[in-house]
């Protein structure tokens, strides 16, 4: 999610040469608008694992994953030419559809999403490993290693009860009154774990925030 | 509400957790509060930055060509273009709007003063971006649909590159359960069916539907129809518009 710092060293790069790890995020898509499947290709290397994974964390088998996948990036490819860098950034942007997707994914079937799983088997005394855990680390680019390592460890960071709160809320895709009955906890305690964690993050997250705090 | 009490919505918005009634209220509360939008737009992109807690996972090696392949047979929808009309720079605010999560609908010049916040009638990414590509395809043309009564009205916008229409319906009381909404492009005199909807207990709606391979129309009206609508129409229509060139 990190901005890319070597944007203007590559925007000169012709169209005509290959795909370089350095061409930023928005150049690809930029291409996929014209049409270029070979940006998506890489578009697909850079961020592919990121989506996969943020898939398998909503939905359970691998097989409805892929489905996702495949989906979320269809969609990015058709809806290139309407991609605002305004908005966020390109993985930001594919991120959002692919919980998007999974979590429909999901309602379609009737299921319950994995972190809801999760949290229903949490131990007697409520407390949930987190979902990603440090040893879940296996990224080989650096960027986006430094970027999980922090969002990893700020998660961690949280009290377990704001942590939970926030991961059934993005990854099981939960109201806050769903929630409270999952977790058969006070409406109240869980809107003000919610408002306070996200802070909290908001805060450990700032390196990675391009608005910066409001 | 307080503003205080407006402000404690920013996270739960944020993350997708609001009941669907909530929200509602929250995003017309939005369209006012340039406060709120900002606290927003911070906090989804914390909430964005949280796809990157998911245990690390390496996708099965075809999966990357099956993305090539189903990408290999479309092309992405529309394309850039220089020098837009200037009414998109009022639709690019209304992307904006719904980067931020929700639809806000303002009129073009013409209309002013009479802008209305919409809460979307469905939060599926798809409708959304349906929605946004529609209003930002470069061949929209548009048509304002007079009520014959009173009350109700609704604005169409159709691109027939991407033959989809974009309807936004105000003041229309939902219909009752054994009836619905259903709209119509007439081609020549005859009536073809884009569509059933129905409007929120607010009255409004903006919904994205499909428009038929091939067809060209330069009506549209509304009718209330059956419940599941009918093949034709089988009731007089209560608004009815004009399609002309949205410049």
């Amino acid at each position: 999610m990190r901005k890319n710092r070597t944007d203007a060293n590559f925007e000169a790069v012709p169209d005509d040469q290959q795909v370089k790890a350095g061409v930023p995020d928005r150049a690809l898509v930029e291409r996929m608008a014209a049409g270029e499947e070979r940006a998506l290709g890489a578009l697909y290397d850079r961020h592919g694992g990121m989506a996969y994974a943020l898939a398998l964390a909503i939905v359970r088998e691998s097989a409805d994953a892929e489905e996702v996948v495949a989906d979320a990036f269809g969609q990015v490819w058709r809806s290139a030419t309407q991609y605002d860098a305004g908005r966020g950034s390109v993985a930001g942007w594919l991120a959002t559809i692919t919980r998007t997707r999974a979590l429909d994914l999901v309602r379609a079937r009737g299921r319950r999403t994995r972190a809801v799983e999760r949290a229903a088997q949490a131990d007697p005394d409520g407390l949930a490993t987190p979902l990603g855990t440090p040893a879940d680390r296996a990224d080989r680019q650096i960027e986006r290693h430094e970027a999980r390592r922090l969002v990893t460890r700020s998660l961690a960071e949280l009290p377990e009860p704001q942590r939970r709160v926030i991961e059934l809320a993005y990854f099981g895709g939960l109201s806050q009154t769903e929630i409270a009955a999952e977790l058969q906890e006070p409406l109240g305690t869980v809107k003000t774990r919610m408002r306070a964690g996200m802070e909290k993050l908001r805060g450990s997250l700032a390196p990675l925030l391009v608005g910066g705090s409001s | 509400m307080t503003d205080h009490q407006w402000t404690e919505l920013t996270a739960p918005y944020a993350l997708g957790a609001l009941d669907p009634e909530e929200r509602a209220r929250f995003e017309t509360h939005l369209a006012d509060c340039a406060v709120c939008r900002a606290e927003v737009r911070s906090l989804k992109e914390v909430a964005v930055l949280l796809a990157e807690s998911a245990p690390a996972a390496t996708p099965p090696a075809a999966l990357r060509e099956r993305v090539l392949r189903e990408a290999s047979r479309v092309r992405p929808i529309g394309a850039r273009r220089p020098g837009r009309a200037p009414w998109l720079a009022a639709a690019a605010c209304l992307v904006l709007a719904l980067g931020l999560g929700y639809a806000y609908l303002r009129e073009r010049a013409d209309l002013q003063g009479t802008s209305a916040a919409l809460a979307a009638k469905s939060d599926s990414l798809d409708a959304r971006d349906a929605l946004v590509a529609t209003l930002l395809s470069p061949d929209l043309s548009t048509a304002g649909l007079a009520p014959t009564g009173q009350a109700p009205s609704a604005r169409l916008y159709w691109s027939p590159s991407l033959r989809r229409v974009v309807v936004a319906v105000f003041h229309l009381p939902p219909a009752p359960s054994d009836s619905t909404y259903q709209l119509w492009a007439i081609a020549q005199g005859k009536p073809v069916s884009l569509g059933v909807f129905n409007t929120a207990v607010d009255g409004h709606l903006t919904a994205a539907m499909n428009v038929p391979a091939g067809l060209t129309f330069e009506l549209t009206a509304v009718t209330k129809e059956p419940a599941g609508g009918s093949p034709q129409p089988t009731q007089k229509p209560f608004l009815v518009g004009k399609v002309s060139p949205a410049d």
